[in-house]
């Protein structure tokens, strides 16, 4: 895949000052046809094996996008999609805050390394269904439970990928700073974030996929709530179509948040080194 | 006046300690150009560090204007061998860093960047990042860098040490027309070419490895202002060749010397 194929710019139309929106579908489609063609050998590649009858597990996707056609509109689905999701955006601020705050922290003050590390380093790899129940005994059966859990989950990665970006600070910088006798929030503010924003934005990037992935966990587990809890009905009742319409969907929010967060860092792009 | 008082530096890393500097004093005189000399490992950017305060000394100590070295201080600025700029602040921030660090005003500290960027032969490329620049230009930020702060002692670490032939060959001229249109600052300057330091400096201290110690110091005999017909002078040939010679003495006493302790390393185990 050859980068310079994708930058191409579109053609520029002389006679229509505002391409229409067809032309506009044509644009994006000229601009990213090698990504289309990916999806493309993907859903032919699965149409084939699901039509081959590999496995009752895995339905043609024609047979999944019925479903989902059928899925996405009901009310049940919408309910289950915006309970998820006001979990994710009640959760996702305070996680990515409090998460980049402590590990700047983290990275500053060696004690409160020392303090923190162990626990951030406990909960990377503690599983998440191992948490939920304890959760779920303090708070209930509410969306609050969901949202801890989020939390919880998401605040770890970002600490710790704001703590290495910060440890990253290139050693010289520092003396250079403390040559010019510049002050501590001089140093921290032109030399310190900087270093430590390229591995910050990593841990952002993980911590929004962990949102998504903890949320629809956590409501699983506590069963009632959510795009998590239909996946766990769906399950239940055997309805594979669905249930694959569920996880595209969950794949395509993925795909969309992910290319959001891109969109916003283009926007504020401090020069690269 | 900068006094360098029987300076000894020992480095210890995980119980082995090393002898960086033993004994080392001499003077840099007001106003003077000194240049600090020797094969690797002399000690002589520790010496230099210490003056600018990063690093402290294990005995003996270090005094500028008749006060005794204990940390950075506005009255000192530093020129890297890698230049050390910001990488994603641009020319005219990177070259104001100094200002910024004392408190001066956004406008002023501007004002007073794109002077000094002017005197190095940088107007116009205030807005362009370091990594759009050449190696040369970059160390040109770190001079206007270092001068914009106006310190009484300019203190240079290898400036040029990274630099391609000919760009370190511009280099060494522009700073000598920019040092002796400025004349009134201290210079420490260290280098490893023996044409660099007769070129610039009017002393040039020469120092020895293992343990880092001064060997000698030379009084370079030719007057300012200096241009760069100097460089083709006979004398400062005779001069430069004469004490180049000696360096490279040093430098193979050192490498023998060297391969002796590897060989009484080797046969102990």
């Amino acid at each position: 895949m050859t980068d310079t194929e994708q930058r191409t710019d579109p053609p520029v139309s002389l006679d229509t000052a505002k391409p229409g929106v067809v032309s506009r579908i044509w644009e994006w489609l000229a601009r990213y046809r090698v990504q289309v063609l990916g999806i493309v050998i993907g859903g032919v590649l699965w149409e084939i094996a699901g039509r081959a009858g590999i496995s009752p597990a895995l339905p043609p996707i024609s047979a999944v996008l019925a479903a989902g056609g059928e899925l996405w509109s009901s009310e049940r689905f919408l309910d289950a999609a915006y309970t998820t999701a006001t979990s994710i955006l009640i959760a996702l601020p305070p996680s990515l805050l409090v998460g980049v705050a402590l590990g700047l922290l983290m990275g500053l003050f060696r004690p409160v390394e020392w303090i923190v590390r162990p626990y951030v380093n406990a909960s990377l790899s503690l599983p998440l269904v191992a948490i939920i129940p304890i959760i779920l005994l303090i708070f209930g059966l509410s969306q609050t439970t969901i949202v801890v859990v989020i939390i919880l989950y998401v605040l770890p990665v970002v600490m710790v990928n704001t703590f290495a970006g910060v440890r990253s600070t290139d050693h010289d910088l520092v003396e250079m700073a403390t040559s010019f006798n510049a002050g501590r929030w001089l140093t921290i503010r032109r030399i310190v974030i900087p270093s430590a924003r390229g591995l910050t934005l990593a841990g952002i990037r993980i911590g929004v996929g962990r949102s998504i992935s903890g949320g629809i966990v956590a409501e699983q587990v506590v069963g009632v709530l959510g795009v998590g809890g239909l996946v766990q009905r769906l399950g239940g009742a055997f309805a594979v179509e669905a249930l694959y319409a569920v996880i595209l969907f969950i794949g395509a929010v993925g795909v969309a948040s992910l290319a959001l967060i891109n969109r916003v860092e283009q926007r504020y792009q401090i020069k690269e080194v | 006046m900068i006094q360098v008082t029987s300076v000894s530096k020992v480095f210890t890393r995980s119980g082995k300690s090393f002898e960086a500097l033993r004994d080392v004093s001499f003077d840099v005189g007001t106003g003077r150009f000194v240049s600090l000399i020797g094969p690797s490992g002399c000690g002589k950017t520790t010496l230099l560090k210490m003056m600018a305060g990063l690093i402290k000394p294990t005995r003996g100590s270090i005094s500028i204007g008749g006060e005794e070295v204990t940390g950075s201080g506005p009255d000192r600025a530093l020129v890297f061998q890698n230049f050390v700029l910001l990488p994603w602040a641009d020319v005219l921030t990177n070259t104001a860093f100094g200002l910024e660090a004392r408190g001066v005003p956004k406008k002023t500290r501007e004002q007073m960047a794109r002077d000094q960027l002017e005197r190095v032969g940088l107007g116009g490329f205030e807005r362009n990042y370091p990594h759009e620049l050449s190696g040369g230009m970059q160390q040109r930020v770190g001079i206007a860098r270092a001068l914009a702060v106006d310190p009484d002692t300019l203190l240079m670490d290898e400036p040029f040490g990274s630099l391609d032939a000919i760009t370190r060959n511009v280099m060494q001229h522009d700073l000598l027309r920019l040092w002796q249109e400025t004349a009134t600052k201290t210079t420490v300057f260290v280098t490893h070419s023996m044409e660099e330091a007769a070129l610039l400096s009017d002393r040039v201290v020469i120092m020895d490895t293992r343990p880092g110690r001064v060997a000698q110091l030379v009084d370079v005999p030719f007057p300012r202002p200096r241009d760069e017909g100097l460089s083709d002078s006979r004398d400062y040939l005779e001069f430069t060749g004469e004490l180049s010679h000696q360096l490279e003495q040093m430098q193979r006493i050192d490498m023998a010397r060297s391969a002796d302790e590897d060989r009484d390393r080797g046969d102990d185990d």
